[in-house]
């Protein structure tokens, strides 16, 4: 086995919008209560494709092909829209 | 090799059942399948069995009776049944035992399924992070098949819409009342695309099997339904499995296609001459992707064969004909065995109102459970 490094910034490959809370434990939710989140398999620029929640997006404009970079890896990966790439 | 055959299947009544352990029904329907098969438990000479979380199996010889067999408890999440199936069914073709009991049983209660973390050998941040839901992967999977094979939600609609119609003909289902497509896609989102009701929830149920071959077929009088193929896999490298932190490039494996693929080439027979399946419905996006992967369609036709409800009972291949797990519920250890006791009462021709014309001669069931283990048989008259 050998460590690799994947690149952070990629395209939504897949994802769904968590509707309800999860059960806590092992869930802790952040701040001011449950709010409906998105998971989503980002497909990085190697073909690689990292589990991870994408946030700054309302669950409406969410779809596959997204631009996304990655923001945080404190917890899991989190991305939010790459908007220099997503925008025209 | 030894043949094997079926000889008696039983069930006990799924869905809600206050007041009865999950032990209990798995007697219901041990019993049940002895009687079936004209045997008592002391006819048996082998036993294999389980539940996720009802229980050991090897316990019910508390109830059972004292023979002394061996009884070999399993535990394969989802495939739990299907895997005891496979165990079985391999005791007898060595030669270990002629009468070979296998049982699959589970009670969960309401909104049950809430893995740790560390039980799957991920971190704990995943679980704080709210990742540790199964439903997102039902979610995020069948959302990618639909973009890449030009799949809508109706076909979405019209999987649940035929699970809960075929319930409704099923006095055992727990689910029993026809619900029309247009109300499932328009019911509570759970986890996009899915609706509250294109899932199947945490149930109760019990599910036995009588496996016989050699001496123990010859003492038999019924009619026996054998078992061309049993056989389990475990995920190989690329499959989309639940709680997957990651996924490699290229194109996706899966477990359930290898399983497939052994069971057909053990007995020598194709997809295509398959008269009635059993294919796990975890939700509608799982039987519709499980179609493919067990090679019954290719990837993207499914939303015409639901459009012409070509695996509805009266089509061209009836798929979960009792309901699946959508009308029955989901008790992990029973469902495997509950696919094969609808297979084995439509090819002995005696499923009533949900009967599949034409006297079928080869059923397939197929569970699939977490994380990435597949059982699959071929069952023929």
């Amino acid at each position: 086995m050998e460590r690799v490094s994947a690149s952070g910034d990629g395209t939504v490959w897949t994802y769904t919008v968590q509707r309800f809370a999860p059960k806590s434990p092992p869930y802790r939710p952040c701040g001011g209560g449950f709010e409906p989140f998105i998971v989503a398999y980002v497909e990085t620029d190697d073909g690689v494709r990292i589990e991870g929640i994408v946030e700054d997006i309302d669950p409406a404009q969410m779809r596959i092909g997204l631009p996304v970079r990655l923001v945080s890896v404190s917890d899991v990966p989190r991305y939010a829209p790459n908007r220099k790439v997503g925008q025209l | 090799v030894i043949e094997v055959s079926i000889v008696g299947v039983g069930l006990s009544r799924f869905g809600r059942q206050p007041g009865v352990t999950g032990r209990q029904l798995a007697v219901v329907a041990i019993q049940g399948a002895l009687a079936d098969a004209g045997l008592e438990w002391g006819d048996v000479e082998a036993a294999y069995g389980g539940s996720d979380s009802s229980g050991l199996a090897d316990t019910l010889v508390t109830e059972l009776g004292l023979t002394g067999i061996p009884f070999t408890n399993v535990k394969n999440g989802c495939a739990t049944g299907g895997s005891a199936l496979v165990a079985g069914y391999n005791a007898i073709r060595s030669g270990a035992a002629d009468v070979v009991l296998v049982v699959g049983f589970d009670k969960h209660p309401r909104g049950a399924f809430d893995p740790d973390p560390a039980d799957w050998g991920l971190a704990e941040e995943i679980g704080h992070a709210g990742l540790m839901v199964t439903t997102q992967f039902f979610g995020t999977k069948i959302q990618r098949y639909m973009h890449e094979h030009g799949i809508t939600a109706d076909s979405l609609g019209l999987l649940a819409e035929k699970a809960y119609l075929n319930g409704s003909l099923n006095p055992n289902a727990w689910r029993r009342e026809a619900i029309p497509a247009h109300d499932i896609q328009s019911a509570a989102m759970v986890s996009d695309p899915l609706t509250k009701l294109m899932f199947c929830s945490p149930g109760e149920g019990g599910a036995a099997v009588v496996l016989a071959g050699g001496e123990g077929l010859r003492r038999f009088g019924g009619t026996p339904i054998r078992v061309r193929a049993a056989v389990s896999r475990t995920r190989p490298f690329g499959s989309f499995e639940v709680f997957s932190p990651w996924l490699p490039p290229g194109e996706l494996s899966s477990v359930s296609t290898a399983a497939a693929r052994a069971a057909f080439e053990m007995a020598g027979i194709g997809p295509d001459e398959v008269g009635v399946a059993q294919l796990q419905d975890t939700d509608s996006g799982a039987e519709i992707m499980h179609l493919s992967e067990c090679g019954f369609c290719a990837d993207g036709d499914q939303e015409k064969l639901l459009r012409e409800k070509a695996t509805h009972i009266g089509g061209r291949l009836p798929v979960n004909t009792d309901g699946g797990c959508i009308a029955n519920g989901e008790p992990i250890g029973a469902s495997g065995l509950r696919q094969v006791h609808e297979v084995v009462t439509q090819l002995r021709g005696r499923a009533g109102v949900r009967q599949v014309p034409d006297s079928p001669r080869v059923g397939f069931t197929h569970v699939y459970g977490a994380p990435g283990v597949s059982a699959c048989t071929v069952l023929s008259v």
